[in-house]
């Protein structure tokens, strides 16, 4: 009887894993060994076709004393994750009026949602010509309410460049930040509210005594998805303005890209790598360390 | 809530679906006129509206092959993520030793960002032999964390009862998973379906990767092509973004609130 149990068992088992193994097989293939991998390819000396080479800490020293580019990327990567406090702020404000009893609220919600599922490359390439100085609709506004009388070239411009990639990416990312927060306050019990009113609570006490600490999740959430998004922000970059003019809008990402793929520097994209990914990994951390151990827990009201 | 405040509430929403709308209209106009660069000022309304870039756009790139590509892969992908997800969402309501170091192994994969890993993945993909493949392009994708933990919660629910009067009816566990886990579950199958299928298609940076002839171009490939063939002032080269845009927009708009769910349940995507 026992033996027949065990031999039960053990079936199970073999059925679990052989469900399990397809799933990790490809996370082994796809995310860990290419992440082990990647560490070793920075401290070797490679390209293709030739042996590996121990190269010690020489791809970071490179890095990180003689080249420049490496550290315009950084601070680019850096000024681009600045548009997502902006982004939280507006999808804060777009969240709180659309949670409100309106009449079309929710066609509010989806029109504003609309650009999040679009193709990035064909996003980039649409704004890139709204940004356009002569058949640019931007131009053609501001002119026409007489902001401005010549025509900016705005991703050629090494003042604007950015800061327009970055308005791009918040007009497509917005909407999806706006219904996270909406998701958070939704999960906000009434009564809160209505024992706060009872007590005589105004309106923006109650906001920043029950509605800002409760959204505390949500709003942590969003932050590492804008976390996410600086680092890899590549179609977007790459279809407007390919890093230029110079090295303007040029991020990690991209720098990587051109590093491996354009210039078969793999070693030295590694090394990038890697200090790309130990930074998402601090950056997440700490977001994740602030919104209590639990960014992202956002149940699911339907 | 006061008829002054309703109206400002519809005034600054009003604005912003303005704002949020316009590049899309913009597109959509010169896409049936093609006069942004012939006509100035630009006018609002398109006059004369026909679909003649549409019909350029379709023959100057070889737009059925692109369509199908992208078609054949998100296919694919589609159909692994239904059921490597699925199977090992179930596996994982199951009790079993190595369970907790399974969940960490995924919980730690979803913490590296594809992006991360990208030179390593083609140095793989190339000793595979599936560069330019589909199945090259398809392989990273096969499976996402997210909907397998969207499964395993979605199968938790399932009452117990349910599934021990299949097992005394005889069902084998795999009988159990597909013929009574996965239809009372399909919340979970519509957003895994939704998920994985806009992914795919939007899908750049890997393909722009693995890809190396013409043959097996996605649509996001042709399109940035067509661009740097064609430089950014032609009808067509919008036409052509609209094509691009229409599948993966239709697929939001019939499934909005799963994909919604989807995507704020889910958090992270890596």
């Amino acid at each position: 009887m026992a033996l027949l149990f065990r031999k039960k068992r053990s079936r199970e088992l073999v059925f679990i894993w052989a469900l399990l193994l397809p799933a990790l097989a490809v996370y082994l293939f796809y995310r860990v060994i290419p992440l082990v991998w990647n560490v070793v390819l920075s401290f070797s000396f490679w390209s293709p076709g030739k042996p590996a080479k121990f190269a010690g800490l020489y791809h970071y020293e490179e890095m990180l004393f003689y080249d420049d580019a490496f550290w315009v990327a950084l601070k680019n990567t850096a000024v681009f994750m600045l548009g997502t406090p902006i982004a939280i702020v507006l999808a804060m404000a777009l969240a709180l009026l659309v949670d409100q009893n309106i009449r079309g609220r929710s066609l509010y919600r989806t029109l504003i949602f609309l650009p999040y599922p679009m193709m990035i490359v064909a996003v980039g390439i649409v704004w890139r010509w709204l940004y356009n100085d002569s058949v640019g609709l931007i131009n053609y506004v501001l002119r026409s309410l007489g902001i401005i009388d010549q025509p900016i070239p705005f991703l050629e411009s090494y003042d604007f460049a950015m800061a327009s990639v970055m308005v791009a990416a918040i007009w497509q990312i917005v909407g999806f930040f706006m219904i996270i927060i909406l998701t958070g306050l939704q999960n906000i019990p009434a009564h809160l509210y209505e024992a706060a009113v009872i007590d005589g609570a105004r309106a923006h006490h109650r906001f920043w005594r029950i509605t800002l600490p409760l959204l505390r999740p949500s709003i942590f959430l969003c932050v590492i998805l804008g976390v996410i998004a600086s680092f890899t922000s590549f179609d977007l970059i790459y279809t407007m303005t390919g890093g230029g003019p110079g090295l303007a809008t040029e991020l990690l990402i991209t720098y990587i890209y051109k590093s491996s793929f354009t210039l078969s520097k793999f070693d030295y994209a590694a090394a990038v790598t890697v200090v790309m990914f130990l930074l998402f990994l601090a950056l997440a951390l700490i977001a994740n360390r602030l919104a209590g151990g639990d960014a992202g827990k956002v149940d699911i009201a339907d | 809530m006061s008829r002054f405040h309703r109206i400002v509430t519809h005034g600054i929403l009003i604005i912003v679906c303005i704002l949020m709308l316009t590049p899309i209209y913009w597109v959509l106009k010169t896409s049936v006129t093609g006069d942004n660069l012939f006509v100035y000022p630009p006018s609002i309304i398109p006059d004369d509206p026909n679909l003649f870039f549409y019909v350029e756009a379709w023959y100057t790139v070889d737009f059925v092959r692109l369509f199908f590509n992208s078609f054949a892969i998100a296919t694919l992908v589609v159909i692994a993520n239904l059921f490597l997800n699925a199977m090992a969402g179930y596996a994982l309501t199951k009790q079993f030793p190595a369970k907790g170091l399974v969940l960490t192994f995924l919980l730690m994969s979803m913490m590296i960002p594809f992006h991360a890993t990208i030179i390593p993945a083609y140095l793989l993909t190339a000793d595979l032999g599936l560069l330019n493949s589909k199945l090259g392009i398809a392989l990273p994708t096969l499976s996402h964390i997210v909907c397998i933990l969207l499964f395993k919660s979605n199968f938790e629910a399932v009452p117990n009862s349910l599934i021990q009067a299949a097992r005394i009816d005889g069902l084998s566990e795999w009988r159990i998973l597909t013929r009574i886990m996965m239809p009372l579950s399909k919340p979970a199958v519509a957003t895994n379906i939704i998920l994985s299928f806009i992914w795919s298609w939007n899908d750049f940076l890997w393909p722009l990767i693995v890809v190396r002839s013409q043959e097996q171009q996605t649509l996001p490939l042709g399109l940035v092509s067509f661009l740097a063939s064609f430089e950014d002032t032609t009808g067509s080269l919008y036409a052509f973004c609209v094509l691009v845009v229409v599948p993966s927009m239709l697929v939001f708009l019939l499934a909005q609130k799963d994909f919604i769910r989807g995507l704020t349940s889910g958090a992270t995507k890596g």
